[in-house]
């Protein structure tokens, strides 16, 4: 028993003096940034305002967002960034789905036991990888220069069955998929071959004892299960992607930088047009981000005991212990009397 | 007199310059439970994922239900079978392995029924069905919307048994399959094999429940260093056996 009688002793948390001081540090420069970003500054023109009232005239300068948030506002919705916006998601779209597809097959070649197959895939991540993509997106788009035909029909022969002019077959856009299509098929070989690595051998080993094809085990047992390996760093390819899109703009496709670089050329406002573009990068990268955690989610059925919470409920939970962390707590002391 | 289901004549293998396998001879009979015993790296393992090509056996002769093994004779050649044909002899073989290895990413419904659908083009309704039945049967009908990763060892194992059950096979291999469970556990998968043995499944198990062994099994085999070292009636054999290796061999593990 002790001495108050009570039957439940009163716990003294730690005191996390170091996190609180980094905590306070932490509001203040949050405090500081949200302050500069509202501020107002003299207009930089010089221009004054006038007015007169009872009878005074009083002049004072020209206040101005700092960071320029109407002409931010004035240009978000134009329908110029809008076209660029749509081209930017176009063009990640085509590219990450031509690299997912690369990178597959790509990856269950480097698998094979087939040493030439293995080696050609190895020799195309090598290369992709190894040079720039702003190199590679200008290469595909000077294409036309090194080749100016195009051709269907049987190599080392004189018989084709269909002919183009590449001019007219690769545009700007076309060659910037094929770019950034086959750049990223680099990266995602290797993503795709660590998710087939990390399913279990005997998987494989079962669905053979069924009497599945090859074809048949990968499409149905092992694919499924490296998903779930694979789709976080797919996720953050495709972040990747949204953003290595401005590359492309230096190459004649008009996309969401290339497309701010247009207006920011001929006003001027350019920190203001880099900020519009920036914000709708962050607004997709946003939608992304919730997009990958339903989609791990999906593929991590069976692989865990129980789901990962969604993000609602997790916020459920939170609030719920910051609330129990107020109340004091209370261990039950054992009765030695 | 009839075809055996399973016939080894001379059957070589080896991993790498290691020989596991030097020379099996060894005869399975139609409905009748073989069992395989020895240490660990005797070859009993091999000699089972031989048998539905799992492994590709180096020399011998191989045949399950009179066929050979991954390959077919043509005149005095034998040909290498396809990807598909493999697929179509595997299909008739059923196999349980050690670890389980059901598919995580499926129900245990959809784990019974993807090889019929997909192997045998059942309809998915026939399959449905068939599967029910066979959860019954090994006492897990409550469990088929549940994934493997949420079942006990045990019950892992025994909707492995029906997975393998549901292609209609002639042949079962038991690939030590009571070795990764908690030793409450072996009893319930033991009994559904049991229960198997009795309906006149011809299987082929390799084990170290001796007892199982003595009570179900038709024929032991003593696999040692790659052969046959005794084999014979397991009351025989196991009870009275003629080499020292075996004898040694049972000492150990009973």
């Amino acid at each position: 028993m002790n001495s108050n009688g009570d039957d439940a002793a009163k716990v003294v948390p730690v005191r996390h003096y170091g996190q609180w001081g980094a905590s306070f540090g932490a509001v203040i420069l949050l405090a500081m940034l949200i302050h500069t970003l509202q501020s107002k500054v003299p207009s930089q023109t010089g221009q004054r305002v006038c007015q007169t009232v009872n009878g005074n005239r009083a002049c004072h300068p020209l206040m101005v967002w700092r960071f320029g948030w109407d002409v931010v506002s004035r240009y978000f919705f134009s329908s110029e960034i809008l076209r660029g916006l749509v081209v930017t998601i176009e063009l990640t779209l085509i590219a990450m789905f031509l690299g997912i597809f690369i990178g597959v097959v790509l990856a269950v070649m480097r698998l094979s036991s087939n040493r030439l197959l293995s080696t050609t895939a190895w020799t195309y991540t090598w290369f992709f990888r190894g040079t720039p993509v702003y190199v590679q997106i200008f290469f595909w788009f000077f294409i036309s220069t090194i080749y100016q035909n195009l051709s269907l029909g049987v190599p080392f022969t004189n018989i084709t069955f269909v002919h183009f002019h590449v001019n007219s077959l690769i545009t700007a856009f076309v060659s910037a998929c094929i770019a950034l299509g086959l750049n990223e098929g680099a990266y995602m070989s290797e993503i795709a071959r660590s998710g087939l690595i990390a399913v279990d051998e005997g998987q494989t080993e079962a669905a053979s004892s069924l009497g599945m094809t090859r074809a048949q085990t990968l499409r149905l047992v092992v694919l499924p299960q490296a998903m779930r390996v694979i789709i976080p760093p797919t996720g953050n390819e495709l972040i990747s992607m949204l953003k290595t899109t401005s590359l492309v703009g230096s190459a004649g496709v008009i996309e969401l930088y290339g497309a701010q670089n247009n207006i920011s050329s001929s006003n001027f406002e350019v920190v203001q047009l880099l900020i519009v573009a920036s914000l709708w990068y962050l607004i997709v990268t946003t939608i992304l981000s919730i997009g990958q955690f339903y989609l791990e989610r999906h593929f991590s059925r069976g692989a865990l005991r129980t789901r990962p919470p969604t993000p609602i409920a997790r916020l459920q939970s939170d609030i719920r212990g910051v609330v129990a962390k107020f109340r004091t707590p209370r261990i039950a002391k054992a009765d030695h009397s | 007199m009839t075809i055996p289901m399973v016939e080894a004549i001379g059957v070589h293998k080896s991993y790498g310059g290691v020989e596991v396998l030097r020379g099996v001879d060894l005869t399975v009979a139609r409905g009748e439970v073989t069992c395989l015993i020895g240490p660990s790296g005797s070859g009993k393992s091999t000699l089972l994922r031989c048998i539905n090509h799992l492994e590709k056996h180096d020399a011998g002769e191989l045949r399950v239900d009179g066929e050979l093994v991954g390959y077919v004779a043509r005149g005095d050649k034998l040909h290498e079978l396809n990807d598909r044909q493999i697929c179509g002899e595997r299909a008739q073989i059923g196999m349980v392995f050690q670890r389980f290895n059901l598919f995580q990413h499926l129900t245990v419904l959809d784990n019974i029924t993807i090889g019929q659908i997909k192997v045998k083009d059942i309809e998915p309704d026939v399959a449905n069905t068939k599967a029910r039945e066979l959860l019954a049967r090994v006492g897990l009908d409550n469990k088929e919307k549940h994934y493997p990763a949420q079942l006990s060892g045990g019950q892992q194992q025994r909707v492995a048994i029906a997975r393998a059950l549901a292609m209609g096979p002639k042949l079962m291999l038991f690939d030590e399959p009571t070795s990764a469970l908690d030793p409450e556990l072996v009893g319930e998968v033991l009994d559904v094999m049991k229960d198997l043995a009795r309906t006149g499944m011809t299987m082929v198990v390799v084990t170290h429940e001796m007892n199982f062994a003595r009570e179900v099994a038709n024929t032991v085999y003593f696999l040692d260093g790659g052969v046959i070292e005794e084999s014979g009636d397991p009351r025989v054999v196991l009870a009275a056996p003629a080499t020292p290796r075996l004898k040694s061999f049972l000492s150990k593990v009973l």
